[in-house]
């Protein structure tokens, strides 16, 4: 069951992950995974292990930057490329226009997530496809909506 | 009851005014052989090696303004030189590449021996700087177990962790001095205690520290010295540090280590100057010269010193 919910949001990216269900450990709704090394060390009141997945708020399920990188590092991931300057944008919480977008991979369809990477291969974040990216598209129209992006951790400093 | 409250007030007195402030501390240093001057700290990043090659980092780094100068002591400290931005908020530092970590906090992470595959316990972990540290040496091989006892702190603690891709560590919210209840023996274990920290680093200092918290921090930092002492496998190394200036939380308390706990002082290869032998008129251990005392200036006050059984 830990496994679905991590493997089904790696699916919305056109990548199939596979978790060892038995290396995987929860607490308090979030999904951790562990290494050989590490499992004898995990007792019941643990905080957190290992590479954390993500958490499940609301039945809603949340991302961990870990687990978009694991999924980046998989050569079928639907993903676009933006330059530094529509990078940082994107890490400030902003939309990415269809202009910004230098190169495309996979399949990438209106309503479908992206991941979102930079220039030299690291990944951002991700967002939602709004709009086609295709050639003919317009280019000043929103075509990625911000949907998660490394700026989180800024903020979570901010709000501790 | 007359006698009573001003027997109370002569020991608030004596307590709040008379064992505090600007010159009370200030003597003290003078005592120890170091002038007192105002410091200014300069800013320091460690690269996460792990994550990235250094020349890529120094390369993408400088493109952004932020200009780089090695730090001579550490293998991967920088000092920041000129920045157009700021260290703590570029793309790189939010992908883990490198961390903002001050050039003194770098050093007690490098003086344990060869870190990689180890089970090592981090007894006083959060935020984390430290953690990731041991994490990049290890290059995220055998485990760390990182514990503290505030749960706000941990919560920065593990954001460290994801922000860097750390892989090896197990978290506890513990009190250190409860670290054998996990049952565990560690090869290394680093105490990076809680302290008072030093004027360096907090500009109201003089005004907010008296020595009756130095005294109270140096008893935590015994017991917390004493149970690492109980985790660790014979052939094991504890790393001791503080941020603190204060002799009782340093030196006086290694001394007490020595001769009440079954450890002996290891000598380093370090920078800073050697650990004080002679304490206002008290003589320590000789041994304690291998500890390492930092003076601020370039970084911030600080105390170092590594742990080993005692070879009988
Ligand atoms: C100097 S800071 C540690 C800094 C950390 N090692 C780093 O590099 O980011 C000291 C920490 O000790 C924690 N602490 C205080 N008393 C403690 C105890 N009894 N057991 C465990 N942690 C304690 C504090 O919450 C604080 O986070």
């Amino acid at each position: 069951m830990r496994a679905k919910t991590v493997v089904d949001f790696a699916l919305q990216f056109g990548v199939k992950l596979s978790l060892n269900e038995e290396l995987l450990v929860q607490t308090d709704g979030r999904f951790f995974l562990l290494n050989s090394q590490i499992k004898s060390l995990v007792k019941d009141n643990f905080f957190y292990a290992g590479t954390f997945l993500g958490k499940v708020k609301n039945s809603k399920f949340f991302p961990s930057f870990t687990l978009l990188s694991m999924i980046a590092k998989q050569q079928e991931a639907n993903r676009i490329l933006v330059d530094r300057k529509v990078g940082w944008l994107f890490i400030c919480g902003r939309d990415i226009f269809k202009k910004g977008v230098m190169r495309t991979y996979g399949k990438i369809q209106r309503n479908s997530h992206v991941l979102v990477f930079n220039e030299f291969g690291e990944c951002l974040g991700f967002g939602r496809v709004l709009a086609g990216l295709e050639q003919q598209a317009d280019k000043n129209v929103v075509a990625v909506a911000n949907v998660l992006d490394v700026g989180d951790f800024l903020r979570r400093e901010r709000d501790l | 009851m007359v006698s009573f409250f001003c027997k109370v007030f002569i020991f608030l007195f004596f307590f709040l005014v008379l064992m505090s402030g600007r010159e009370f501390f200030v003597s003290r240093y003078e005592q120890l052989g170091w002038k007192y001057r105002p410091v200014k700290l300069r800013q320091a990043i460690r690269f996460n090696c792990a994550n990235i090659k250094s020349q890529d980092l120094i390369s993408r780094l400088s493109c952004l303004g932020l200009n780089l100068e090695k730090i001579s002591f550490l293998p991967h400290g920088y000092w920041v030189c000129d920045s157009s931005v700021s260290a703590g908020a570029t793309a790189e530092y939010l992908l883990g590449l490198y961390s903002v970590q001050e050039a003194a906090a770098q050093i007690p992470v490098i003086l344990f021996t060869d870190l990689k595959g180890k089970t090592v316990l981090d007894a006083s972990a959060a935020p984390g700087g430290k953690t990731v540290q041991l994490a990049d040496s290890m290059d995220n091989t055998g485990s760390i177990v990182a514990i503290d006892i505030n749960k706000r702190r941990l919560t920065a603690l593990t954001n460290h962790l994801e922000r860097c891709h750390v892989k090896n560590a197990v978290v506890y919210q513990i009190d250190a001095r409860n670290s054998p209840k996990l049952g565990l023996k560690f090869d290394c274990v680093l105490v990076d205690a809680p302290c008072s920290g030093n004027f360096a680093s907090d500009p109201m200092w003089f005004q907010n520290r008296t020595l009756q918290d130095v005294e109270r921090n140096a008893r935590v930092q015994r017991e917390m010295l004493m149970k690492a002492a109980e985790c660790l496998t014979d052939d094991g190394e504890i790393v001791y540090s503080t941020c603190s200036l204060e002799p009782e939380e340093n030196e006086l308390n290694i001394d007490w280590a020595l001769h009440r706990l079954d450890l002996q002082v290891a000598e380093i290869n370090c920078t800073g100057t050697p650990g004080l032998t002679n304490i206002f008129g008290k003589q320590l251990d000789p041994s304690v010269a291998c500890c390492r005392r930092f003076w601020p200036d370039p970084t911030q006050g600080f105390f170092v010193c590594k742990l080993v059984r005692r070879h009988t």
